[in-house]
Formats: C-alpha cells, structure tokens, sequence
C-alpha cells in the first residue's frame, strides 16, 4: 500500500531514507577525518550501520568535494589506482558545527520525546 | 588530481580476466547512460575500483577467485547501468520544483479550461453544423482535432516552462511578491462550486450558440424530421422570448463566474431566471387556448403539406412539444421554489452575521 493513511512499508522505508538523508553527510564527514577511499569508506560506514550504495555515495563525495568540503586525490595502492578522500580546513569547521546541530537537535527530540 | 589508468591485465589469471571483462562491460554501459560532462571517466574509474575492491573481497572471504556468475552477481547488487548512471549523473530535470507547480496550474487551465471547452462548445458545433448531416464523422474529426490541440498545447507549454526554468526568467519573480497583494482568503466550498460556475457558464455559452443556430439549421432540434416539418407560428413568437432568456442566463453565469465576492447575486439572479423563464412557458400555455390551429408549434414542409402520414408525425411532434413544455413549467416551478427558500436562508444567515455560503456555492 503506498498512499494508503495505515502507513506501508514503503512509506516507513521512504521515511527512514529521508532520515538517513542528512545524517549520512555528517556519518561522511566525519569518516573522513582520516583519508580513505571510495571502497574502505563505504565498509566503514556499512560496518557502523550506515550501509550506502555506489550510487549515492560517490555523487556526495562529489558534491562534498565540489562545496570545498572535502579534498581528493588519485592515487596507487597495491598496484590500483585509488581515490582517496580526507577532509579539508573548512569541511573540518563545517563539521564541527554541524554535530554542534545535531546535539541540539537530539536534545529537543529527547525533551519532546519525554514530554509526549 | 590524476586521471585513473586502465587497469593491468597482462598478469592476470583467466578468472580475473574474466571478472575484468565483466565490469569493462558492465562500466561500457553505464558510461552509454552517463551525460558525456569532464567527469565521466573519473566517475567511472571510481565506481571501476570500487567493484574491484568488491570482488577483492569477496575472493578474500571465499579463498578462491570468482566465477563469472559470482561476479555477475555483485554487478546485480550494484543495480542495472541506466539505474546506476542516473544516480551517478547530475540530477537534471526539465522543470524544477520551484516552477512546477505553476506548470501544472498553467497546464491544468490550458487544457482543461481552454481546449477542451472551446472543441465542445465552438468547433465540435461548427464541425457539426458543416457536416452535411454526416455527424458521426463530424463527431470523430472534432475528437481527432482535440486528441492532437491536446498534445499540442500540453507540448508547448512543457516546452515554453522548460525554456524558463533553463533561463532563470523565474527567479526575479520570486523576490517581487508582495503579500499585502494576495488575494483575499477564499471562502469556504469555493473550490467545487468554481467548478460549477465554469461549467454552468460553458454550457450557457453552448445554449445560446445553439439557439442561435436553429433558424438556420432546424435539424439541430428536429433531427432527420426536419426534411418534413419546420418550425410553426407559436415557436416563432416565442423564439426571441426564449433566446433573451438564454442570454440572461449566460450573463447570469458570467457575473457570478467574474465577481464571486457577491454572495447575494447567485440566489437572486436564479430565481429572477426562473420567473422569466414561467412567465414564457405561462404565456406559451396561455396561447395555446387561444390559438385556432392544431399544429401550433410544428408543421409540414410545403413539400410535403398534403401528405397524410407526415399529418401524423407531426401531431406526434406537436403534442410532445406541447408535454415538455407543461412539464418544464412544472419544473421550473418547483425549481423557483427551492431557489426562493435557498435565497430567505442566505438572507438570514447574513443578518444573522453566520459566515456567509460562498457566492458560487449558494446556488
């Protein structure tokens, strides 16, 4: 059921993905505080639960990387050529900030969450 | 930043070979889909690595290297090179979500507002009344022509808004809003008794053209009958009665449509038609009793004047007329009726300072 108001599992998967949406920038960014590639990142992040497929993943890094955010290189390891990404000056500030919001942000749903 | 280099086959097992066989291909593809912009082959040398160190991977945990369906596999997971170069590519689109709504508002009014009613109530008739009699025909070209105006017209407009969106001609708009400059709030029920009053008007429009019409073209009320009657003394009298009612009506319709701030208009204005429409269906009824002849509203074409089977149709016609018309004014009485209790409602709600029905809606 997609528009019915019993709410589906396509509904509630759409919801999670939404949610999921801001969070993994964060999860990205700050994975990247230590250099990595396209692959070990993604392990990473799958391994913390944060699973992310090619496909989004690589347009953000792209998109991260064309805001300043992060820097890249290509670069070879073990015989392959690898792109590796770290985070840059300002993607460290934007990061800092960035959790500052999420704290506040969890601290408010906590305070709704125990009022309701 | 270097570019990636192709990756080293020379030294490769046959299974490796393979594996790299599978995902050049499988890259091929999705670089088909992929917009040609510099980026492409840093995207693809990306996802390339990335499906290798998949199956690096995956050999490392099977301790052996993969078959072609294994690797096939992986591929599947990663999802088919349309899906995946979508995904990878810039996300485009033709109208943005800032100009869309008013692309579908704007489509909605040309299509719905615009076409279809101008093919129903100007050249569906105008194909009709050329048609030689041929109305199926008349029918199925009027459709045709609409089924094209359709694509056409919803053509253009995509086209016109997409050329906006590529221009930005949008933007400036956004920062040029005033809102002491919307409209008023809308009263409630608005909505589907706009609907009514455009429809109503549409109709009206149609009426008119269509009594309009009848001198010329008596087949549009008489059908193939037409070739054996025309219209008698009592429809001739009456006729400009009728076609000023109709006119009325369709001012009616219009005012109500452009001032809907009204409220009083719509109740007033229906029951001031239905009293004239009683008094020509009561003046109609009254010259009947007075009038000698026994086919007041029909009679035979000159042609055909002797003939004593036509005689018959056309009582059959007269008598028919004659009931529609007793039973109309029965109608429109009890019409007049309803109106008059809906229009002493409305005034006691607004004496009684309730939020006034909207001015479509009290109807």
């Amino acid at each position: 059921m997609t528009n019915g108001t019993h709410g589906g599992p396509e509904i509630l998967e759409n919801l999670k993905m939404e949610l999921r949406r801001g969070c993994l920038i964060v999860a990205v960014l700050a994975q990247l505080r230590t250099e990595q590639y396209g692959y070990t990142l993604r392990k990473a992040l799958a391994d913390d639960g944060l699973a992310i497929d090619e496909g989004t993943l690589y347009p953000l890094l792209r998109r991260l990387e064309t805001q300043g955010l992060l820097v890249s290189q290509w670069r070879e390891e073990d015989k392959r050529n690898k792109r590796f990404y770290r985070l840059s000056p300002a993607g460290e500030q934007i990061l800092t900030q960035l959790l500052e919001e999420w704290q506040n942000i969890n601290t408010s749903l906590n305070k709704i969450l125990q009022e309701a | 930043m270097s570019k990636a280099s192709s990756h080293d086959s020379s030294q490769q097992s046959p299974s490796a070979k393979n594996a790299t066989e599978l995902i050049d291909r499988y890259l091929q593809a999705v670089r088909f889909w992929l917009p040609k912009t510099r980026r492409q082959d840093d995207l693809l040398a990306e996802l390339g690595e990335d499906l290798r160190s998949q199956i690096e991977d995956k050999e490392g945990e099977l301790g052996h290297p993969l078959e072609n369906a294994e690797v096939a596999e992986i591929l599947k997971r990663c999802g088919s090179p349309m899906m995946v170069a979508g995904r990878l590519g810039p996300q485009v689109h033709l109208i943005g979500p800032a100009l869309f709504p008013i692309y579908v508002f704007v489509l909605k009014m040309v299509l719905f507002w615009i076409l279809v009613p101008v093919f129903i109530f100007i050249v569906g008739p105008v194909n009709l009344a050329n048609s030689g009699g041929h109305w199926p025909s008349a029918i199925l070209n009027t459709f045709g022509d609409l089924w094209s105006g359709l694509f056409i017209a919803a053509g253009t407009v995509t086209l016109v808004f997409a050329i906006i969106e590529r221009t930005s001609a949008h933007l400036g708009a956004e920062c040029k809003w005033d809102p002491l400059k919307l409209p008023p709030v809308r009263k409630e029920e608005r909505k589907p008794t706009f609907l009514k009053a455009v429809c109503e008007l549409g109709f009206n429009v149609f009426g008119l053209v269509w009594l309009l019409l009848l001198p010329q073209h008596p087949w549009m009320i008489l059908g193939p009958a037409a070739a054996v009657l025309k219209a008698g003394p009592m429809l001739h009298t009456f006729y400009i009665p009728f076609v000023l009612v109709s006119a009325f009506a369709l001012v009616r319709s219009g005012v109500t449509l452009a001032r809907p701030q009204w409220g009083w208009f719509p109740p007033l204005s229906q029951l001031a038609q239905s009293a004239l429409v009683l008094i020509v269906f009561h003046s109609m009824i009254e010259a009947i009793g007075r009038t000698p002849s026994a086919y007041p509203f029909v009679v035979l074409q000159d042609a055909v004047a002797n003939s004593p089977k036509y005689f018959q149709l056309a009582g059959i016609v007269n008598v028919s007329i004659l009931a529609s018309i007793v039973f109309g004014w029965l109608g429109v009485c009890i019409a007049a009726i309803a109106q008059t209790w809906q229009f002493i409602r409305y005034l006691r709600k607004r004496s009684s300072g309730m939020p006034r029905p909207a001015s479509i809606g009290a109807q």
